[in-house]
């Protein structure tokens, strides 16, 4: 977004420094915000959902937005209004929302933030305050105002207080848009209607209609809008996600530095990890530490003031507020520590009836408890069971609350047992973050595999070694294009998580990635990948091999009684340090696929860069379909003819297209399965090359084998048949199988020169 | 499918036969049928003049691998004459020229055989 001065902080919290990583989100809310005339004219205006998890920072990117556009001043009249606990009382809603729009309008054109305080003043006060050219308008909108007022009409109330901006924007030839926060407060009460009514009235073109974007507790404001297409339509979800890492710990780092409190990167690498990159809890944190001056320079330190915090300090008194949110009664909250502890102990989902059944004594209406806590996020309830949602903090507290209150453990007269169990797995909460990497990184891979052609070293240490030992990763990048064995991994459908394990020095967590080879979809190529990562400090001993592979195995007799037709299946150990020399063998017998961490990386620059290096648009393209029929391919090769005569290819290069196309069509016509009995063509002239695409529907080119481009007729007949394939790769200089979604096609290129002469 | 007309001069024992512009499983058959009948009348060279073929694919050149066969098993020759740059290079790659005697004209295939009427074939 362009703003031609420094946003000024007028609603934000936040600092510009302390809020980084939200330009993907202000972008797509600019985009939403901003229609030009055009637009207008033709497009259907989209409303928006900021939706995101609890405390992940939706206020305070609709508060910086609207800071954005007021010190903008420019053709978006920014309108944010946070939602009061209470709405059932419409009269005092519209009063409320009314007042505050009205001062936020006058402060805008009048560029003064202060008038945005005047919202609680008398409405002629506000009314006063506007500049000469809004005087009328305003007073014209506060004289509806109480004229709708003394009617006693709340519905009509409602609505010229929600149709305020858009009257206000259209006087001043503005765009208005709203920013409803904590919308959720809307759920189950009248001005719930009266919302969808504001979000689908108007037409098109209709400047009166605001925009709106609605935030709040995800789970209730997505229900907010009603099974409407039209609606829908209208939508524009924008997610936001967690930040990362990075841009938390340095926030982090900042605010500690300027409270002045004594950190380290180790300190500050844990507060991150510990809290789950939460910026509130994190926050929490370092205030307490500012007032009480305290250091963080030790881990015992942070851990002491996180206990502390948390059981009587600002967590303990938010998280305290929540759960008399969530349940009011002493009853409920029983109920509610007693579902908590349950889920937490349990390390995966119960059993919804046996939670329930857990806390039926404590409150009569468990279904309704265990809601409100989904709503919330402080549990995940589904149909059948129920999980905890992951909050690391939530679980300290929900842990330290139980024992206190519900087992009755006796409080040590200092410190606190839990506080001993945070210090020692204090180690692997901050090897969890590199473990989250490198496991992220891999599931983002096997997602993306999808029949590319990978080098096949990095599918076997030993192999990588041979042929790369001692070269730079430069070089071993750019020898790794001039590998000939390659592997074609299936199209990953879907991952699943299997669990993770440990030992002194070692931990692994294991994956089950199914797909299609080749992706075609059938039976017969469906794969599945086992695939261990595994982090170790020496290379992988046979030992602890054979536990994982324990493990692999009994995953696989999981995967087999769901599906008894899965015959094709893939092991990939990937382990940070290798392998020892016996393991690395054991596995070779059993033909699983043997890499490491740095095979990973070069296997996800390789796939990043082939999907960066896809052809660019040649500058013209011509299309044929032939019927097939006798002799249909040969209209197909006067075409190409043509067209590489024009492009200036050699007669010479001319025949080898032609006889190459004629194949390639041949062999599409034989393995069609297509109804329309065509074969589509495209010829693509660049500066130096003509591709020529053969697409057909229906079966593929040939049989794929998953491990490297399919022969295209597996019987020939007398000799020669079958070699089709063959006689297009040698006359043409590149040649690419591709499948398609509902067929296969073939990618042929000839170079004006061959590419080694150019 | 219509009928592949192929093109043929006989010669006492020798005969040529002209595949025409596209050498594919129609001809392919055609001339198949055709060295069969010529074998069969006695003819004992036979040459194929590809002067006038442009393309040849991959279900021809298979189905000329069983001509050659026959023609061989025969006792007969046949010759392949005039071949065009691309289509040597395609019988090179399919290693036809190993199986079969080649020549870059019709006269060097025939060698002296004298010319005959001209007599129409169809496959």
């Amino acid at each position: 977004m362009t703003t031609a001065n420094p946003p000024r902080q007028i609603l934000s919290r936040l600092a510009d420094e302390d809020f980084a990583g939200r330009e993907s989100e202000l972008d797509r809310l600019d985009s939403l915000a901003r229609t030009d005339a055009q637009a207008r004219s033709t497009v259907l205006r989209s409303n928006g959902l900021l939706l995101g998890a609890p405390r992940v920072g939706k206020t305070e990117i609709l508060r910086k937005f609207f800071d954005r556009l007021f010190s903008e001043g420019g053709e978006v009249l920014p309108f944010y209004y946070a939602l009061p606990r209470s709405c059932v009382d419409q009269e005092k809603f519209a009063r409320d929302y009314f007042s505050r729009f009205l001062a936020q309008f006058v402060a805008f054109r009048r560029d003064d933030p202060k008038l945005i305080e005047a919202a609680d003043e008398p409405l002629a006060v506000i009314g006063r305050a506007a500049p000469a050219e809004d005087y009328l308008c305003v007073r014209s909108l506060i004289d509806s105002f109480t004229s709708a007022l003394q009617s006693g009409d709340a519905t009509a109330l409602l609505r010229v207080a929600l149709s305020a901006p858009g009257a206000a924007a259209t006087h001043a030839g503005l765009e208005p848009l709203v920013l409803l926060d904590d919308a959720h407060h809307l759920a189950g009460t009248e001005l719930h209607a009266e919302l969808i009514r504001a979000l689908g009235s108007g037409g098109a073109s209709d400047r009166r209609k605001p925009i709106y974007v609605l935030t709040g507790l995800r789970r209730l404001v997505s229900n907010l809008i009603p099974p409407d297409q039209e609606l829908f339509d209208r939508i524009d979800v924008i997610h936001a996600e967690s930040l990362s890492n990075e841009v938390i710990e340095r926030a982090t780092r900042r605010r500690a530095d300027l409270f002045g409190i004594d950190t380290t990167d180790s300190t500050i690498e844990l507060i991150v990890q510990q809290l789950d990159c939460d910026s509130f809890y994190i926050k929490s944190i370092l205030n307490a530490a500012a007032s009480r001056g305290a250091s963080l320079k030790t881990f015992i330190e942070f851990e002491r003031l996180y206990y502390s915090e948390l059981l009587n300090g600002r967590i303990g008194y938010y998280l305290d507020e929540l759960m008399r949110e969530v349940a009011p009664g002493a009853g409920e909250g029983r109920a509610m520590l007693e579902a908590l502890a349950l889920v937490i102990e349990a390390g995966s989902p119960v059993p919804i009836d046996a939670v329930t059944e857990r806390i039926r004594e404590h409150t009569p209406d468990s279904e309704g408890l265990l809601r409100r806590l989904h709503s919330r996020e402080m549990l995940e309830v589904s149909y059948g069971f129920v999980a905890a949602p992951g909050d690391p903090v939530l679980t300290d507290y929900v842990r330290a609350r139980y024992r206190g209150e519900v087992a009755g453990s006796p409080r040590p007269v200092a410190g606190d047992e839990l506080l001993g169990e945070k210090l020692k797995h204090s180690y692997s909460v901050m090897m969890s973050r590199y473990n989250r990497g490198i496991e992220s990184q891999l599931v983002e891979l096997l997602s993306r595999f999808d029949f590319q052609s990978i080098p096949a070293s990095l599918f076997d240490h030993v192999a990588y070694e041979k042929r790369y030992r001692g070269m730079g990763r430069v070089q071993v990048r750019r020898a790794l294009d001039d590998e000939q064995e390659r592997v074609r991994p299936p199209q990953i459908v879907h991952v699943h998580d299997l669990g993770d394990d440990e030992q002194p020095g070692v931990s692994w967590r294991l994956y089950a990635a199914t797909g299609f080879e080749g992706g075609i979809y059938t039976e017969a190529n469906e794969v599945l990948w086992l695939v261990a990562l595994i982090n170790s400090k020496e290379p992988l001993d046979v030992v602890t091999l054979g536990r994982i592979e324990q493990r692999l195995d009994a995953a696989l007799r999981g995967q087999r009684a769901k599906s008894d037709r899965l015959s094709h299946v893939v092991r990939w150990y990937i382990s940070k340090e290798g392998f020892s020399a016996v393991a690395s063998e054991r596995l070779a017998s059993v033909y699983a696929w043997r890499s490491t961490y740095v095979h990973l990386d070069l296997i996800q620059d390789y796939l990043t860069r082939l999907a960066l290096t896809g052809e660019p648009r040649p500058a013209s393209e011509f299309e044929l379909v032939i019927p097939i029929e006798d002799e249909a391919e040969l209209i197909a090769a006067r075409t190409a003819e043509q067209i590489a005569r024009a492009a200036d290819f050699s007669q010479e290069a001319i025949n080898q297209i032609k006889t190459a196309l004629i194949e390639a069509c041949i062999n599409a016509a034989e393995h069609s399965d297509s109804p329309d009995r065509k074969i589509h063509q495209r010829f693509a002239i660049d500066e130096d090359k003509l591709i020529i695409t053969v697409s057909n529907k229906g079966k593929t080119f040939g049989r794929a084998n998953g491990q490297a481009t399919p022969a295209l007729n597996a019987r020939p007949k007398k000799g020669a048949r079958g070699r089709g394939f063959q006689i297009i790769r040698a006359l043409m200089d590149e040649v690419e199988f591709e499948r398609t979604d509902d067929g296969a096609r073939l990618v042929m290129t000839k170079y004006l020169k061959r590419p080694d002469t150019r | 499918m219509s009928l592949a007309e192929i093109r043929a001069r006989l010669m006492g024992d020798k005969a040529v036969i002209y595949p025409g512009p596209y050498l594919n499983q129609l001809r392919g058959e055609s001339i198949e049928d055709q060295c069969q009948e010529l074998l069969a009348a006695g003819v004992r060279r036979i040459v194929i003049n590809f002067a006038e073929t442009e393309l040849i694919n991959s279900i021809g050149i298979s189905i000329l691998l069983g001509v050659i066969e026959s023609v061989n098993g025969a006792e007969a020759s046949l010759v392949l004459s005039n071949l065009n740059a691309s289509n040597r290079e395609l019988f090179e790659m399919l290693g036809l020229m190993s199986h079969v005697e080649m020549a870059d004209t019709e006269e060097e295939a025939l060698k002296t055989t004298p010319d005959v009427d001209l007599v129409q074939f169809a496959g």
